[in-house]
């Protein structure tokens, strides 16, 4: 997460800065995973070879991950969209050059 | 300088979240209790909804309002995408010509489509029985779609229909909660037959959403990689 | 039960909308209205029943904590009544007004970041908020780059990118916070919340207020807002001015009142909310296109509304709700109407637009009682508004308050400079070159003129909003209340 934030915070390149992005959310994507994570549980899917489901990991946080890689994917669309439009516009992605928007 | 700042605040961010996440009791069994969800969801899933998979009975059933919304944002992607790439410069398209592949990448492509296609299906029709569902399946078969777009350049895909099956199984979702909401009581409602635990046709509408969930996906997300690929006819 | 349909009705027609769209390519302007006055009835209908009791809908067929409920109180009802009166105006003027591009989508984008609006208020767990807040997000994003001209793709892009940090950082908020206690349901947090002693928890909440300050555009999360709301298309920027912020107000409202309630953590956003009034008003003083001080000018507002809410007295807060709503009728207006004057004249700048006010007498007039009305002078809704919240913050004791009256006041007259600054060019000077007069549709003037005639009728009798807004703000601020309502 820390590693994505950093690529957005310094690089030049709209596209390095959308990669920054996507790796910053799938830090918390992990994050949020490990949160639900019960030592010596596995995973919560009853058949014929799990026991009780006293020894299951919880499910909760890995539903609330789905959403966010779906919300995650979208935005990434999102974003990669605005690009093709902006190198249509500028004919370059180099962040520091696109500053026509001033105080 | 810049790299400075953003190191500093860097540094301030992770010792922050390192202290907070220290805190936090990961790894312990933190739902033992009778009333967190978590424990209730593991107790009763199967028997209440009828899917071997508890993620999946969460991820449709009791927190199915968070899927409706995930769902919708797929959409809005989706209908973001073709709105901002609107009318873009027709002309730029057709001075570049692209070579075509060779014979053998066309041939496989061809061959493997069908069988990425049925393997992404199997996903999520299992969804309830499995790892996997509606979502999952939908982005094997979007990705199927993606090995055609590149190794056949030639095949025409009917882009106008997938826009159709995207929004019928959009409204088939909706449609699927107003009627739990009429025949259940209320919105989202399970009020299809639980079935027997472990059939393909157990857990009432869970099978249902899934499969008009992982064609909304599969059709939506074809559809972005073409707007990207500029292959709209 | 009502509730459910003023979130899935917009949603279902927006699925609708590609296969609309097969049928006839000029229906899709129509849609949005028929849901927006759709659920402008619903939510007038439903508000008397939930002043005193708020109603617990269900979804799911599980009562809670266990799966996700929707609360259906005077405030989440309330709002979903104003996002759906200014959907409805700014879905009328769009009609006429949104003429290129892909028409379709846009409204289909429009009646989803509406939907998104009013699940975001009426919901009752923490992560179905974070997901209607994307859905706000996200439609907002695309369609503030929908006319695809350089200066708007380039401020959606730092939108998205700044938004997407943000919701990030919710995430974080939301992972630390189930870590802790298990739940999402924001009812069971808030009890569980005195058990736990540890600064984890504070940091949780920097992390949500954070996140959701992002849309709120709280200093110094506001960097997006001047470019984003001033390239977008007119009727964008009323949308995005008028409701987005204040879904993200509400947002950070509700997680510091009903899920923590520490009381030393108001005054810190207290100051925060002044910081952004001084820093609104100040930059917006300094521009020349006219679309850019009005969005600065939304920036200085958040910053009022959230220092009359950080009050955290009932007084204060109802205060804050009513500047809250005389805020969004104004800025729509506003942005409506400098959408037909920017579009006569050709050009952003506000020297371009000299004695523009003989030519457009209606739209100019209309600005004009939005401006006196976000200035704060009688009779109109925002006097009202400012009254209220310097009563409610001369209760508070000590000097410290009287020295933030006097910033909010400093904060005041600077507005009125810019306003009358506006209002003067408007007027008084003389055109410069000689401006196409088109003549201004019924479709915009109409929406125009409703809204200046509620923000007069507001002005005049403040007085039947207010028994709304004390529910509202008893929904707010009476966590023990909030919790025996959800939980039983």
């Amino acid at each position: 997460m820390i590693v994505g934030l950093y690529t957005m915070l310094t690089k030049k390149n709209l596209i390095k800065v959308i990669i920054g992005l996507s790796l910053f959310e799938t830090g918390i994507h992990l994050l949020l995973v490990v949160v639900g994570y019960i030592q010596g549980a596995t995973a919560p899917i009853f058949s014929k070879t799990t026991g009780s489901s006293a020894e299951m990991v919880d499910p909760t946080p890995q539903a609330l991950v789905l959403t966010a890689i779906v919300i995650g994917v979208a935005i990434l669309a999102l974003a990669l969209s605005l690009a093709i439009r902006l190198h249509e516009h500028y004919g370059t992605l180099n962040l520091r050059k696109i500053r026509e928007l001033k105080w | 300088m810049r790299i400075v700042i953003s190191c500093a605040l860097l540094i301030i961010l992770s010792l922050g979240l390192v202290f907070a996440l220290e805190q936090a009791p990961l790894g312990s069994n933190h739902i033992d209790k009778k009333d967190k969800p978590g424990r209730y969801y593991l107790d009763q899933g199967m028997e209440k909804t009828g899917a071997a998979n508890v993620v999946t009975s969460v991820v449709v059933t009791y927190r199915g309002f968070d899927t409706l919304g995930e769902v919708t944002i797929l959409f809005i992607a989706a209908i973001g995408l073709g709105a901002v790439l609107y009318s873009r410069k027709k002309e730029k398209r057709d001075q570049k010509e692209k070579p075509s592949a060779s014979l053998i990448l066309q041939t496989g492509c061809r061959f493997l489509f069908p069988l990425i296609v049925l393997f992404g299906t199997y996903v999520f029709i299992h969804g309830h029985l499995s790892p996997g569902g509606g979502f999952q399946g939908g982005v094997i078969i979007a990705s199927a779609f993606l090995l055609l777009f590149l190794g056949c350049k030639e095949k025409k895909i009917p882009m106008k229909s997938m826009n159709a099956v995207e929004s019928l199984a959009g409204i088939i979702f909706v449609g699927i909660g107003l009627a739990g909401l009429y025949w259940g009581g209320s919105f989202l409602e399970n009020f299809l037959p639980r079935g027997m635990p472990h059939m393909l046709l157990s857990g009432g509408v869970i099978p249902i959403i899934y499969i008009a969930i992982g064609f909304k996906v599969g059709a939506e997300l074809a559809g972005i990689v073409a707007g990207l690929i500029e292959r709209n006819p | 039960m009502v509730a459910v349909l003023l979130i899935v009705v917009p949603l279902g027609l927006a699925f609708a909308m590609p296969l609309f769209n097969f049928v006839s390519k000029h229906i899709a302007g129509y849609i949005p209205i028929a849901a927006m006055l759709c659920n402008l009835i619903l939510s007038i209908l439903l508000l008397p029943s939930v002043m005193e009791n708020p109603q617990i809908v269900v979804l799911g067929g599980l009562s809670p904590p266990l799966g996700i409920h929707l609360v259906a109180g005077p405030l989440g009802v309330g709002l979903s009544g104003l996002i759906s009166l200014v959907g409805l105006a700014v879905s009328i003027y769009a009609w006429g007004y949104i003429k290129q591009g892909a028409q379709d989508k846009y409204h289909a984008l429009y009646l989803l970041l509406l939907s998104g609006a009013t699940g975001a208020v009426l919901t009752g767990d923490l992560f179905n908020l974070f997901v209607f807040y994307e859905i706000l997000c996200i439609s907002s994003y695309a369609l503030v780059a929908y006319l695809g001209d350089r200066n708007g793709v380039e401020s959606a892009v730092k939108y998205l990118i700044q938004g997407s940090v943000g919701s990030g950082l919710i995430l974080v908020g939301i992972a630390i916070l189930y870590g802790m206690f298990g739940t999402l349901n924001m009812a069971q947090i808030a009890i569980h919340i005195k058990d736990v002693d540890s600064p984890a928890i504070f940091l949780a909440l920097v992390f949500l207020v954070t996140g959701f300050g992002v849309e709120a555009a709280v200093f110094p999360l506001n960097a997006w807002l001047p470019d984003a709301h001033s390239t977008a298309p007119s009727s964008i920027s009323a949308i995005l001015s008028g409701i987005a912020i204040k879904v993200g107000i509400y947002a950070v409202a509700r997680v510091l009142f009903t899920i923590f309630g520490v009381a030393v953590v108001f005054q810190y956003v207290l100051l925060l909310g002044l910081v952004t009034l001084l820093v609104g008003e100040i930059c917006a003083f300094s521009q020349d296109n006219i679309k850019r001080m009005l969005a600065y000018s939304s920036v200085g507002q958040v910053g009022l509304i959230v220092f009359a809410i950080c009050i955290a007295t009932p007084d204060g807060v109802g205060a804050g709700l009513f500047q809250l709503v005389s805020h969004a009728l104004s800025k729509a207006v506003l942005f409506l109407g400098v959408g037909y004057l920017v579009a006569c004249s050709g050009s952003m700048s506000l020297s371009s637009l000299n004695g523009i006010g003989k030519r457009m007498p209606v739209v100019c007039f209309a600005c004009v009682v939005a401006a006196f009305s976000l200035v704060g002078l009688p009779p109109f809704a925002g006097f009202a508004g400012k009254f209220l919240i310097i009563r409610a913050a001369l209760a508070g004791k000590g000097i410290f308050f009287t020295v933030l009256i006097g910033i909010v006041l400093l904060a005041t007259v600077v507005e009125g400079a810019y306003f009358f600054r506006m209002v003067q060019t408007l007027y008084f000077k003389d055109a410069k070159k000689q401006i196409e007069f088109k003549k201004t549709p019924a479709s915009a003037s109409i929406p125009i003129l409703a809204l200046v005639v509620l923000i007069v009728a507001l002005g005049v009798y403040p007085d039947v909003l207010l028994p709304y807004l004390k529910s509202a703000a008893a929904d707010l601020l009476n966590k023990a209340g909030y919790i025996k309502e959800v939980l039983g």
